[in-house]
């Protein structure tokens, strides 16, 4: 089993040097594609980033947890099926309709589009915007494997218990 | 998996709220969802069919606001109980950072109890982790049934790891609430350790034990255990934590963590793990909370080979009463030949169900 270093190194860690690039990256689709708005979410279901223009009072949290479960419940039906993933998951809708791509190994890519573009538009961007996507996400990788350039404060634990004492007051 | 995203200054944690079918778990989340302030909440996201049977999971965000200048939020999942929804609670494991064990105290639900705690074992198994490697709390749920089976025994059949546990009454919102900051508490000091992964150095109080009681291979260990913070101030926070020191058998050898890294076992009346709650025997003074020797826990732990038993216990007299086979909570004959469409049209349904939800959130 796993001892707690390799899961230490299995963490998501986002550095804000890697998010500024993920963005600048992901804005470009939202410019070509002419997409409304892109989530960044991972396979665990915690969202990264979010680009574009969102409808008001969108509750991010829960879209980004529905799309990695959807995802996985896919995946898992592929595996069945004898595929292994389904790399593209397509919803269309009456106004809006949603694509997800798979970036790497544990990156959703969720686009929201609506008519003002073309499914085939949005495809095509997204899927290259992936393979640009996987090779940041793979360098931010190597580089959270070394020294860190951020952490967490060394009080982060204890404050964090006081924090829960003023929440789960009863 | 914890996500800490610098650019945002947000850590993300994910618990998980797994038991058999109708233990409560979703309870468990509606309950913590009233009694949160709505500011540090978002909204309950339930995947159910028509039946207000859990299909898939239901979500709920809490924020606990910034700390140490990261914004923390917890994300709380539970899972489809039902036997038939295996595949599905797989998917929900993934990337779990604590468990809530939730159990039902019903006399007749603990063969169910059983099978629940070894799935979990196994789709843990599945994703490559063990129960040491992830915090886990129990929660003896429904302790207000006339007939709800006593807590030693709750325990003894089911906490197999000594973790902390915790008596509710979801229904009527208590227990609920210190359970989940049980297991955020668990799930936070383990963020710490692993913060800290090579500069561990072991606890004061630690003692010399067999090395040989460990099953973990040393060389896949970090160099040391890390010191063990001071308890805090309130006793509510962790009150059914366990503190059990850890040790090493000389200098030349390289430490044994057990996570967490430092635990020191509470004696409480009876039972195995140490119980919060309305029937749990008043906690001990610091003065006699002497940290005692015992050898780190094995992983994964087999109950029933690990120790001789009496030939008639209560336990044995409680299988009796649910009967052996159902008591021993295995040997259910498998399923075979169709399962796989079964399972299937269950992902099938939960992918529906989900785009549904997508779709209700854009209006679309």
């Amino acid at each position: 089993m796993q001892t707690s270093e390799q899961l230490r190194q299995q963490r998501l860690v986002y550095y804000a040097e890697d998010i500024d690039q993920i963005n600048r990256t992901v804005d470009k689709l939202l410019e070509l594609s002419e997409a409304g708005f892109v989530l960044l979410v991972d396979t665990e279901g915690h969202m990264i980033t979010r680009r574009g223009t969102t409808p008001e009072g969108m509750d991010e949290e829960s879209i980004s947890a529905l799309v990695a479960g959807s995802f996985a419940a896919t995946k898992e039906m592929a595996r069945l099926l004898g595929e292994e993933e389904f790399s593209i998951l397509f919803h269309q809708g009456e106004k809006d309709s949603i694509q997800l791509t798979l970036v790497g190994d544990r990156v959703l890519l969720a686009i929201v589009f609506d008519d003002r573009t073309t499914i085939g538009m949005v495809r095509l961007y997204a899927q290259q915007t992936a393979k640009k996507l996987a090779a940041l996400l793979d360098r931010a990788s190597e580089r959270s494997d070394g020294e860190p350039a951020e952490a967490i404060a060394e009080d982060f634990g204890d404050s964090a218990m006081e924090k829960m004492d003023d929440l789960f007051q009863e | 998996m914890v996500q800490i995203n610098f650019a945002t200054k947000e850590v993300s944690c994910k618990i998980v709220y797994y038991g058999p079918g109708l233990s409560g778990k979703t309870t468990n989340l509606q309950m913590v969802h009233d009694k949160v302030p709505a500011e540090r909440k978002g909204k309950m996201t339930s995947i159910a069919t028509e039946g207000e049977r859990t299909l898939f999971f239901d979500f709920l965000p809490l924020d606990l606001g910034t700390v140490a200048g990261m914004n923390t939020k917890f994300q709380l999942y539970t899972v489809p109980g039902q036997v038939y929804y295996n595949a599905t609670r797989r998917l929900v494991l993934k990337g779990v950072d604590g468990l809530v064990f939730v159990a039902d105290s019903q006399p007749d639900k603990m063969a169910e109890n059983l099978e629940s705690w070894q799935n979990l074992k196994d789709n843990l198994n599945e994703h490559g982790l063990a129960l040491d490697d992830i915090p886990v709390v129990f929660q003896w749920n429904k302790r207000d049934v006339a007939d709800a089976v006593p807590i030693i025994l709750m325990a003894d059949r089911l906490n197999d790891i000594d973790a902390p546990a915790y008596e509710a009454v979801a229904c009527e919102g208590e227990g609920v609430i210190a359970t989940l900051r049980g297991v955020a508490g668990l799930v936070l000091e383990r963020l710490n350790e692993q913060r800290r992964p090579a500069a561990a150095s072991l606890a004061s109080s630690e003692q010399a034990v067999g090395a040989s009681a460990d099953s973990r291979p040393a060389a896949a260990i970090p160099a040391a255990v890390t010191t063990s913070p001071a308890p805090p101030a309130d006793p509510v926070i962790r009150p059914a934590a366990e503190r059990e020191t850890v040790a090493t058998a000389s200098a030349a050898t390289t430490a044994v963590p057990v996570w967490p890294a430092a635990r020191r076992r509470r004696a409480t009346a009876g039972g195995r793990g140490p119980v919060v709650g309305p029937t749990a025997a008043p906690e001990p003074s610091e003065a006699d909370d002497a940290p005692p020797r015992r050898p780190p826990r094995p992983v994964p732990v087999k109950r029933a080979a690990a120790r001789a038993r009496p030939t008639v216990t209560p336990s044995a007299r409680l299988d009796e009463s649910i009967g052996s086979a159902a008591g021993a909570g295995r040997g259910r004959p498998r399923r075979r030949g169709k399962v796989w469409i079964g399972v299937a049209a269950g992902l099938a349904a939960a992918c529906a169900a989900g785009a549904a939800a997508y779709f209700a959130w854009f209006g679309g």
